[in-house]
């Protein structure tokens, strides 16, 4: 898998968004210190402990750190991809003896090492605002990587299936968005009635936030909210499935590459 | 060892367009090749099989024997393409554009370094290697597509249309470089417009028209299947065309000028004059013309009369294109 090939793409991936931090690194910096001066310290000042012990400003950061490494995760590998494509400079990637396996997987890591770096920058900046501790670090670092992964796949299939560049914007702002906001970033699910949930496992994005909480602050709403006889094992089972949901998901990407989905005539 | 490109019966459809007809080519190792073609004729789309831009829809295509589905990492691997697009990184300066493309052939960092500096240097622009591409002028962007295929050292360099829009310097040096390149052992796969340089290039051309090959020779076979015209001045102006043998395939008569078109002008010019002398004419002089190359070209692959004139010298490969060659003329461009 480390071929010299695979490591030449993967690093020419790394110093695309590496070399232009003003596009990559500063805007997610600013957005985040933004959340956290206005939701945590002018909102969340009014606003009571949404977790017995734990504070508002601290019950953010997991949610800002899930929201910020899998939207850049998504946008790094759905932009290269079809920036690539759009200029058709991919064809040097394309019609080199590359495996599909080493170029998607050099596309997908390359673009989870954004988000994962956009990640660890969102937590620098809540630190800032409040002390931090890690609970469970192995566990946070395996989902934080896991959701890094999972999203950049999917930005593969997302740069493959545009058709220009406001496909991607609409990608991200309608799909990925509303799933993220609505999947326990700002609040409990505790707060919220049974019905509502109910609906809120629906989200995928629940389990995402809620593991990456417990990693980092060892509060999961899945250990408050889950039947008692699963509730232990929750936090594990989420990060089971979204494993094996990167997985198929990096398949998929293998398969359209394998094809030429998008990429030949 | 295996030819350098050999498809057999090589069909692309994209919907109820078929781009490449059951296309059987050969191109043997250490060959410089010309293909060429109008517009939409399916050169690029052939082009773009053996690199993994164009999924096939039937037929195999191989390079140096490796299935180019099957095997595309090695078939891959063998060539180095220089396309009609300016498909460059545009993030990256050129040295470093250069550098990933051979490291992705697998050519470690430090001699991926060396090779682009080198490579730079040969087609003459190492000193804009901290550019980025779309800074470079038109002409240093066609010598960079070149410097890029060859950062890999390909065994089967690949060059669609590379002098398309550049100027004559640039041309020739173009010209010069993939001489010397197919000199030193490279197999050469080029496509042109320009009959010229298949002329003065390839050892031999295949001619595509509509997806199929139309036929396959030297530049100097071609040339022999045209016809030649020698154009007699005559010191009176007869009033009616005389009347030559059998060997003449037309003849027309303005003025005192009489031309007659002919297989071979050389050997039947003696003939004619005979003829004619022996009618009672009087010769002023006479000039014989070959029938160019580019002439030949668009007589192949004009679709009216195509038939007619492939008639007249059929070969092997000739057979195989013809088939279907009476299906009526479908719109291709911008497939290519």
């Amino acid at each position: 898998m480390l071929s010299v090939g695979f490591r030449a793409l993967f690093q020419r991936e790394l110093l695309r968004f590496v070399r232009r931090p003003k596009n990559t690194f500063m805007p997610p910096a600013i957005t985040n210190v933004l959340y956290f001066a206005v939701f945590g310290i002018i909102l969340g000042g009014r606003i009571d402990e949404p977790v017995a012990g734990i504070g508002y400003i601290l019950f953010l950061v997991p949610g800002l750190v899930v929201l910020g490494t899998i939207s850049n995760a998504f946008e790094n590998a759905s932009f290269s991809i079809f920036h690539g494509r759009w200029n058709e400079y991919i064809h040097e990637t394309l019609t080199s003896p590359l495996s599909y396996v080493e170029m998607v997987v050099a596309y997908v890591g390359a673009s989870a090492v954004r988000g994962l770096i956009v990640g660890v920058i969102i937590a620098v900046i809540g630190r800032l605002f409040v002390p931090i501790s890690i609970e469970n670090g192995l566990f946070l670092v395996a989902t934080m990587v896991v959701i890094a992964a999972l999203f950049a796949g999917f930005g593969i299939i997302g740069g493959l299936v545009a058709r220009d560049f406001d496909d991607l914007t609409v990608m991200n702002q309608f799909i990925l968005r509303p799933l993220v906001f609505f999947g326990a970033v700002f609040y409990s699910l505790t707060m919220l009635p049974s019905t509502w949930q109910t609906v809120s496992l629906l989200n995928p994005m629940v389990y995402m936030v809620d593991s990456v909480r417990y990693g980092l602050l060892g509060y999961s709403d899945m250990l408050e909210i889950a039947p008692a006889a699963y509730a232990e094992f929750a936090p594990y089972a989420s990060l089971g499935v979204l494993t094996l949901l990167t997985i198929g998901v990096i398949a998929v990407d293998v398969y359209l590459f394998k094809i030429g989905y998008g990429l030949t005539d | 060892m295996p030819p350098a490109i050999e498809t057999t019966d090589l069909v692309k459809e994209y919907g109820d367009l078929r781009a490449l007809q059951e296309l059987s080519l050969t191109v043997e190792e250490g060959e410089f090749f010309g293909l060429l073609g109008p517009n939409g004729a399916g050169k690029t789309t052939f082009i773009n099989t053996l690199v993994g831009l164009v999924r096939k829809t039937g037929g195999e295509a191989r390079v140096f024997g490796h299935d180019v589905e099957d095997d595309y990492r090695q078939a891959r691997d063998a060539i180095g393409l220089a396309p009609q697009e300016f498909n460059v990184d545009r993030f990256f300066p050129i040295r470093e554009v250069l550098m990933h493309k051979a490291g992705y052939h697998g050519i470690p960092e430090d001699e991926a370094g060396e090779r682009a500096d080198e490579v730079l240097k040969r087609v003459g622009i190492y000193d804009k290697r901290n550019e980025r591409f779309d800074w470079l002028s038109g002409g240093m962007k066609r010598r960079l597509l070149l410097a890029r295929a060859l950062v890999t050292e390909p065994d089967l360099l690949i060059l669609d249309e590379p002098t398309a829009g550049v100027d004559v310097q640039l041309r020739h040096d173009l010209w010069e470089l993939v001489t010397e390149l197919n000199e030193e052992g490279t197999t050469v796969l080029l496509t042109t417009h320009y009959i010229e340089e298949a002329e003065r290039l390839c050892d031999r051309v295949a001619i595509m028209n509509e997806g199929r090959k139309v036929t396959v020779a030297t530049p100097d076979d071609l040339k022999t299947r045209g016809t030649d015209t020698i154009s007699v001045r005559l010191e009176d102006a007869p009033s009616v065309t005389p009347s030559v043998g059998g060997y003449a395939h037309e003849a027309t008569l303005e003025g005192d000028r009489f031309e007659v078109r002919v297989d071979d002008g050389g050997s039947t010019a003696p003939q004619l004059l005979n003829d004619l002398e022996a009618a009672g004419h009087e010769i002023a002089d006479l000039e014989i013309t070959r029938t160019s190359l580019e002439e030949i070209f668009v007589d192949l692959t004009r679709q009216d009369d195509r038939t007619t004139t492939r008639s007249d010298a059929p070969t092997n490969e000739e057979s195989a294109g013809d088939e279907g060659a009476e299906t009526p003329a479908r719109e291709q461009e911008g497939l290519a």
